[in-house]
This record gives C-alpha cells, structure tokens and sequence, in this order.
C-alpha cells in the first residue's frame, strides 16, 4: 500500500521513517542486557539475539526460571519478544519466527534429534526467501519445512543453491553454524530518549532502572561491579543535569543501584523538563566473589554497607561517617572523620571526654578558679600536653600548643575538660 | 460452693506464664543487654536495656554523664556482638578517643548528621539494616507520631534503641515502654535515674548509680599558666 492510500484511509496516521542505525543501536543495547544472562551473546541483524544459555541453567534455577526472567526482562525493557529454544542457532531462529510475539509459552527443542520434527511444521516464511525461489518451492509442491527435508539433499543444492542446502544442514546440526560473538563495549553509555518530556523527578525512576538493567547486564558480561555511575538528565535547551551515583562497594545488584537511584531522584528538583536519560558507567571494578555464610546467611557487615548508601544517597556524603583515634598529642587533631568501617583506636594517657568543642570556649577566671555557673572544682589533672610546633602559624592548623589539661566539675554537676594557657582557661570537652 | 472453688482457679490462673500482673516485673520476650549496673539490671525487664523497643533517655541537661550510663552495653554490642552501633545526629561527632576508651569498637561506629525529618528518616532506616546492634538517635523535636512509627519498627527488630530527648518531654506522653529521666545525683560522680514508665509500672523511688569516672587526684591544683608556647621557638627575627 503506498503511503497516500494509507493517508486517505487514516487522515490521523502518523508516519515515522525506519532506521535501521537505530534498530541496530538498540539492537546492542539489549545484547549488552542480556549479558546478564550469558556472556555468550550474539546478534542475528537485524532484529534478533542468539543467547547461548546452556550454561547459565544452573545459576537461574532451571531453564524455566531462566525464560521467565528473560521474558519478564525484555517486556521491562519494552520488547515484546518471540523467544524458541534450539540445540542449533538457525533452528532456534526459525522456531521463534514462526512464534507468536510476547506469548509465555516458549517453543523449545532440546534435543538434537528431535530438531527433524520440530521444524516440520514450520512454513515457508520463517526462511525468509527471495519470493522467486518461494515460487520454485511452490513449484515442487512444497507447503512446509517439513516438506523440504524430505526431499534429496544434493538435488536441493543443485536447484536452489549450496548456501540454502548448507543453511539445511547447520540448522539440523549437520554443520557447524560459526558466529561472531557480540564484543561488549569497553566504556558503558546507554541513552533513553523519554517518550514525553518529563518535569517531575520522581517519575524518572522507571526510566532510569531500564539504562540501570542494561548497564547491570553489561557489568555481569564483564564479571565486574562498579562504585560510581553517573545518569545525566538532558533537557531541551539547559545543560544536562548530572546525577552521581556513588556506592560503599563494587556492584552490579539493580536493586542496589535502584534503591540509591530513588533516594537521589526523590530529593531532586528539576529545572527543565527532560528528554533524554544518558547512564554513564565508571570504570569497571572487578567484583569480589561472594562468600556464602556457613548456613546461609550473608555475610556481615554487608547491611550496613547498604545502610551507609542508602544514607548517604540522600544526606550527602559528608553526613555519614565514621571516627578513627590518631596517635596525636593535640586533641583537636587526635579524632578524624573517615569512611565508615575504617575506624580505629589509639591509646592515650590521660581521660578524655565522649564529646569534644569544635573550638575551645573561653572561661573567665575569678580568684585562680575557672569559672562556668559558679567556680569550677578541678578534680584531676594537670597533664600537660605541649606539641605541635611543626605547624605553628599554618592556616587551618592547630599549631603549637603548650596546656595543662584538668577535669572539672560544675556546680550543675556537668564534667568538664578544661585546660589553661598563657591566654587563661578554657573549656575544651564534655565527659558526658 | 462456686465461690470456694474460686479462689485455687485464680491461683492457677496467675501462676500461667501468659498471665502478667501489673504490679510485679514484666517478663521480656528477649533478654536484655546488661547495661552495666547491677541495680539497674534488677530493675528493667528482662536483666538489662529491652531490645526490641525505644528506650526513652531525658537528661535533666546535657553533660551530666547520660552518655556514660550507655556506654557498658554499647561497647557490649560492639565489642561481644560484633554489631555495629549507629548514632544519628550527635550534639557533637563523637571524640574518638573516648569512646575507643570506653570499649566501642571504632571500625563499627557509624556517625549520621541529619536534621529534623531525616533524622527519624535515618533512624527507620538503620533499624532495617541488618548488622546494627545499637541505635543511639538524638530527637529533640520528634512528635508521638515519629516515635510510634520507630517503636513499631522497633518491635520488628533485635537492635537496641536509646534515643535522647529533651528533659521537658517527661510531660508528654510517649510510646517507648521504657523512659528514663536522668538528674546528677548530689554525690559527684553518681547519676539518679527515675524510671517514668517501664512494663510492670513506673518505679518510685529512684535509683543511685555510681558512673565510671576520671579518678580525681589529690593534686588536682592548678598552677602558674604555663608560658606561651611561642617563647620556647625562636623568634623570627633570629631566623634571619
């Protein structure tokens, strides 16, 4: 039907040019999900991937459990797909072209020896002849596939060529069907063109998990987990929004990677609709192999990491952290901030308080007593703590020190680390 | 006759383990973490801080030692249980000597700066993760409709839960089944605790607790300041 004829039948008809650049694009994209799957993927252009997946039962729980998380995963993906499983790639191609699209029930052939009667049945079409050689076929008498292979194989190649008698022959087995293996990309970047333009963040999500699957496949295909990925928000005419996801450790979980997602677009507000999502990967880490626990249990400590990411996806990085002792005389430098889980102790000689002032908070002085709601009563001390005259006169240093460092008690019963100076007293710490 | 077959039955009836009297000690579902204190233990349910509920702290003010009544169970579930312990929005970040000292392992603290909502936020959060053995919060502007939402979450979880609120929220009613206000005592060194609302009934009288203290010293006399510092380095001029 040419396209006028359409028009005047559908005034309302929307026409959109093929592209075939597009369709093969996309057409990698799913490969790079499906890696995780199986690392051995291979495109069938133009609008097929073979998926070598016998080697993948064992991990998804048996072929059904893997078709259904195929299945379920291109329909997340926005495919509807014809998927049939064959010991040979052309068998497997020609059983789902005769498939019915999106239907749950997968046509499959498990053994090489029953491929004969599994293509029987199939027509003409899945073969995707020139329509002259369908003429001849025709011409034989020939209805179905099964038609085909009953008739003698060198005269088929004789009339019709060795390339279709040879394309017989891998289908069934009898030759080898050699493909190239699809090579996954080195970097990671996926592109999402959003179907309307979008202005509240929070709908974003399951936009985002889609590029987040992908990228996860990908990931899986190269056995490693990333730290950090970063989904850029593009919009018409503003620069693009960037969007850095940051994790405790390598990984490659979507849900894991989805959960940070969803705090980081909950918080966010836009400043111009978006078109387009672009998922950034950064640069693969290998991913440690898991250890179960003895009885099944995960391992600990792991909870909490994702305890960390979750807190940190929505507070900020800075907010949550953990505090490592210094070997350090001076207190102001003797506690640090630093990752959680990488705090450590050190050993000092004297008490210290649970809380310590940012800045030490003057304290007048009335008859040589330190003074706070009443005067202080010192209850021990002095130690003396002098150090530091290697960073005197820096900016942002403590510089050099030289207390005396006591503990006191005020008349409302709060315990005091206070120290004196050349300048007087001063309140440094609470013991609470 | 129906009335002297009675009185055994309700004997029967009380000695069941299902049946609970409100004057006596509630029996807890999971043991307590020993807080430290022997006469603390004997009075909470179940020997020591109730996991699986809020514990309600309000110091009459800040600085008094309310921390260092924590510290024996927290470092019991950092140090024994190997869990981790979350404190959400600190007054102060936590002076990592002292706390080493008190015997909480540093390589599982985790310090949480959030205000307001996130706060709570960040409380349900770590009361989902699994690993967190004590969650120590500072709430002083939580509304009963925050803290029930944390004791429901509370009463799904194993995790320990003090949370420290203002003195002047005693008056309010709250849904943690243990509060405790917190005085310094006359004593120095000593804290009073009075258990406001516990299960088995609100202690009366309050409790004297002798707190883990910097030894004073004899010679705790201040003497002449010590000089400035600047005057042992050379001056700068001589550097000339």
């Amino acid at each position: 039907m040419r396209l006028a004829d359409a028009w005047a039948l559908l005034p309302e008809l929307v026409v959109q040019e093929r592209d075939a650049e597009r369709e093969r694009r996309r057409l990698e994209t799913l490969a790079c999900w499906a890696g995780g799957f199986t690392s051995e993927v291979s495109l069938a252009q133009p609008d097929a991937l073979l998926l070598e997946v016998a080697g993948s039962l064992r991990l998804f729980g048996g072929l059904d459990a893997l078709l259904a998380r195929l299945l379920h995963g291109i329909a997340g993906q926005g495919h509807a797909a014809r998927a049939a499983l064959a010991p040979t790639p052309r068998a497997a191609l020609w059983l789902a072209a005769a498939g019915e699209a999106g239907c749950t029930e997968v046509p499959r052939c498990l053994s090489p020896a029953g491929l004969r009667d599994a293509l029987a049945g199939l027509p003409l079409e899945v073969l995707e002849l020139e329509p002259a050689r369908e003429r001849q076929l025709n011409g034989f008498g020939v209805r179905c596939l099964g038609d085909i292979l009953r008739l003698p194989r060198s005269g088929l190649a004789r009339r019709l060529g060795v390339d279709f008698a040879s394309a017989l022959a891998q289908a069934l087995g009898e030759l080898p069907d050699l493909r190239e293996r699809f090579r996954f990309p080195e970097t990671f970047r996926e592109s999402l063109e959003l179907p309307a333009r979008v202005e509240d963040a929070g709908r974003l999500f399951f936009a985002a998990l889609r590029l987040v699957q992908v990228l996860c496949g990908w990931l899986a295909a190269r056995g490693s987990g990333i730290v950090a990925c970063r989904l850029q928000l593009e919009h018409e005419r503003t620069c693009a929004t960037p969007l850095e996801l940051v994790f405790t450790a390598p990984t490659r979980d979507p849900e894991r990677i989805g959960r940070v997602l969803r705090e980081r677009l909950d918080r966010l507000s836009l400043a111009a609709p978006v078109e387009t999502l672009v998922l950034l990967a950064g640069t693969p880490e290998p991913l440690p192999g898991r250890e179960g626990g003895l009885f099944g249990e995960t391992a600990a400590g792991e909870g909490v990491m994702l305890l960390v990411e979750r807190l940190q996806a929505r507070l900020g990085e800075a907010s949550v952290h953990a505090v490592a002792a210094r070997p350090e005389h001076r207190p102001e430098r003797a506690s640090v901030s630093v990752a959680p889980g990488l705090g450590s102790a050190a050993v000092f000689p004297g008490p210290r308080p649970c809380w310590l002032l940012p800045r030490p908070q003057p304290l007048s002085e009335v008859g040589g007593r330190p003074q706070r709601d009443g005067p202080l009563t010192l209850l021990a001390g002095p130690e003396r703590i002098e150090s530091g005259w290697w960073d005197a006169g820096e900016a942002e240093a403590v510089g050099d020190v030289r207390r005396d460092y006591f503990v006191a008690l005020s008349s409302r019963h709060e315990w005091l680390w206070v120290y004196r100076c050349h300048e007087g007293w001063f309140l440094h710490g609470h013991f609470s | 006759m129906s009335a002297l077959s009675g009185a055994p039955a309700l004997a029967g009836v009380l000695s069941r383990s299902d049946v609970w009297r409100g004057d006596s000690l509630a029996r807890a579902a999971l043991p307590g973490v020993p807080s430290g204190f022997a006469a603390l233990d004997a009075e909470l349910p179940g020997g020591g801080w109730p996991r699986g509920g809020l514990v309600e702290l309000l110091p009459a003010r800040q600085g008094i030692g309310e921390l260092s009544l924590l510290m024996p169970a927290l470092a019991h579930v950092s140090a024994n249980e190997l869990s981790w312990v979350v404190c959400v929005a600190p007054p102060l970040p936590p002076y990592a000597p002292a706390w080493a000292a008190a015997g909480v392992a540093l390589s599982r603290l985790l310090v949480t700066r959030a205000v307001g909502g996130d706060a709570a936020w960040a409380c349900a959060r770590a009361l989902d993760a699994e690993g967190v053995g004590a969650l120590v919060a500072w709430l002083p502007e939580s509304d009963a409709g925050t803290l029930r939402r944390l004791q429901l979450l509370a009463e799904k979880s194993r995790t320990l839960i003090f949370l420290f609120r203002p003195a002047a929220a005693a008056r309010e009613s709250s849904p943690a089944p243990l509060r405790i206000g917190v005085t310094a005592a006359n004593d120095p060194g000593r804290l009073t605790l009075r258990l406001i609302k516990r299960r088995g009934g609100a202690l009366e009288s309050p409790l004297e607790l002798d707190m883990a203290r910097p030894a004073p010293s004899p010679h705790a006399v201040a003497g002449p300041p010590p000089s400035a510092a600047a005057a042992r380095s050379l001056p700068a001029t001589a550097v000339a």
